[in-house]
């Protein structure tokens, strides 16, 4: 199974590529958004801003659309996830639209969210599989889908609840970082992993 | 709602481990990416390594001895000491690190900070105070410890977040090594003037004193060193501990 990463010029993504890598996985850094689409599995990481995320993604755009409209699975990671949406309070640019909704930043006095957070109403069956209840955050920004029949399970920060994760059929968002979230993040990437090849 | 963290602080030198007492009389304790995976499976939140490596060469294998940790290590990896500019910080990014620290080089030139949150975000950027006592208030001093400056560490941390800092570490000077407990009035008060979190540094002897700067120190997290090394406690016994008294900290199996 090839197992796309998505460069978008974000830097780190060595932690990831070694939470993916797994048995029977052809793992695939590619800078161009067009080629990043010929793959089995596509991955979106998340570190960086919106706006220079999303230039980077314009050439692209349509294409990466099509492909998870047409079934391609997709995990968005952190800024990956937010690329989901219609676009960012953070920054010009548009994200691939596939899940309706724009993102918003926190409303807390701390921002950014750095730390492990607690996941509630965990509703998926990816986070039952790695039992993933605390994940790692780093984050001044989250998801707003229009409708929250997608989300799968919410963390707090101060007092606003977000999104800690959507799901779009085989399209799934989540705000915190599995690869950083120990052997249960781990445990996470690659249940999805196994999902999309089973 | 968030966890309060454990971190812990492994003092790397020419590509080992070491452990001075007050910033002095090293030793040492074992292999950087050894210890770092070994303390995540404990439980550990994050791993924080800091280069007290005296010459250009010894601080070039810490970059290779991230690259190393980052294929294996899934918590968040800082990287501090010797980290002079935002160029400096990309490297430190691109070898493995999830943030980068910023001490001297913070001190001698505050731009640095606007620089590298400018580029890579105030998630990723940790700014490092060594702080000492100096009557009623507590003096910032650099060079791991050596340099005294006339700056005050609670105005000095408010500028470092103002400069786009997501996140203090704050080192009691005066107690790193001792053993004797946080100082808690230091984390204290700057966790009271800034609005990012504090990582309280200096002075743990036991899974008590972690406790007692997480209730009444205001800090975050907090950083442990020495007592690990030495085996007088655990991760796991200083989380047990926290979880006891009511702490929200992350459990692992």
């Amino acid at each position: 199974m090839r197992v796309t990463v998505f460069d978008y010029g974000a830097g780190n993504l060595h932690s990831l590529v070694k939470a993916l890598s797994m048995p029977g996985v052809e793992i695939a850094v590619e800078p161009d958004p067009v080629r990043a689409t010929d793959t089995d599995v596509l991955v979106l990481p998340g570190v960086g801003a919106f706006g220079a995320a999303a230039a980077r993604l314009a050439p692209g755009r349509s294409a990466m659309r099509e492909a998870l409209a047409a079934g391609l699975p997709c995990l968005g990671i952190c800024l990956g996830m937010q690329l989901l949406f219609d676009g960012s309070d953070e920054g010009s640019g548009a994200g691939l639209g596939v899940i309706p909704g724009t993102v918003r930043r926190l409303a807390g006095e701390r921002v950014p969210q750095i730390g492990w957070n607690t996941l509630e109403d965990r509703c998926d069956p990816l986070l039952a599989a790695s039992a993933l209840d605390v994940a790692y955050y780093a984050n001044g920004y989250v998801c707003r889908p229009n409708d929250l029949g997608v989300v799968r399970a919410w963390s707090t920060h101060e007092h606003e609840r977000f999104p800690a994760m959507v799901r779009a059929g085989k399209v799934v968002g989540v705000q915190f970082h599995p690869e950083k979230s120990s052997q249960r993040g781990v445990a996470f990437a690659r249940a999805f992993l196994e999902e999309a090849r089973s | 709602m968030l966890t309060r963290r454990l971190i812990v602080c492994l003092d790397v030198k020419g590509g080992r481990v070491v452990k001075g007492v007050q910033f002095e009389s090293l030793r040492d304790v074992g292999d950087p990416v050894a210890l770092a995976t070994r303390y995540e499976a404990e439980g550990a939140d994050e791993v924080v390594f800091l280069d007290i490596s005296a010459s250009a060469e010894e601080r070039a294998t810490l970059l290779d001895v991230a690259r190393r940790t980052a294929e294996r290590l899934f918590v968040p990896l800082t990287i501090g000491g010797g980290i002079r500019t935002a160029d400096d910080v990309a490297r430190a990014l691109r070898a493995g690190a999830d943030k980068v620290s910023l001490n001297t080089a913070a001190v001698e030139r505050p731009e640095v900070l606007n620089e590298a949150a400018d580029r890579f975000g105030a998630q990723c950027v940790v700014a490092s105070i060594d702080a000492k006592r100096d009557g009623a208030r507590w003096r910032v001093y650099t060079r791991g410890g050596r340099d005294r400056t006339d700056l005050d560490a609670v105005a000095w941390a408010r500028e470092c977040v103002r400069r786009g800092a997501g996140e203090i570490l704050l080192t009691s000077i005066d107690r790193d090594g001792a053993r004797t407990g946080y100082d808690l009035e230091l984390t204290s008060a700057v966790a009271a003037a800034v609005s990012v979190p504090v990582v309280a540094s200096g002075g743990a002897g036991s899974a008590t004193h972690v406790r007692d700067v997480l209730r009444h120190g205001g800090a975050d997290a907090a950083l442990v060193a020495g007592i690990l090394h030495d085996g007088e406690t655990t991760v796991r016994d200083i989380k047990a501990l926290l979880a006891d008294d009511g702490i929200p900290v992350r459990k692992t199996a």
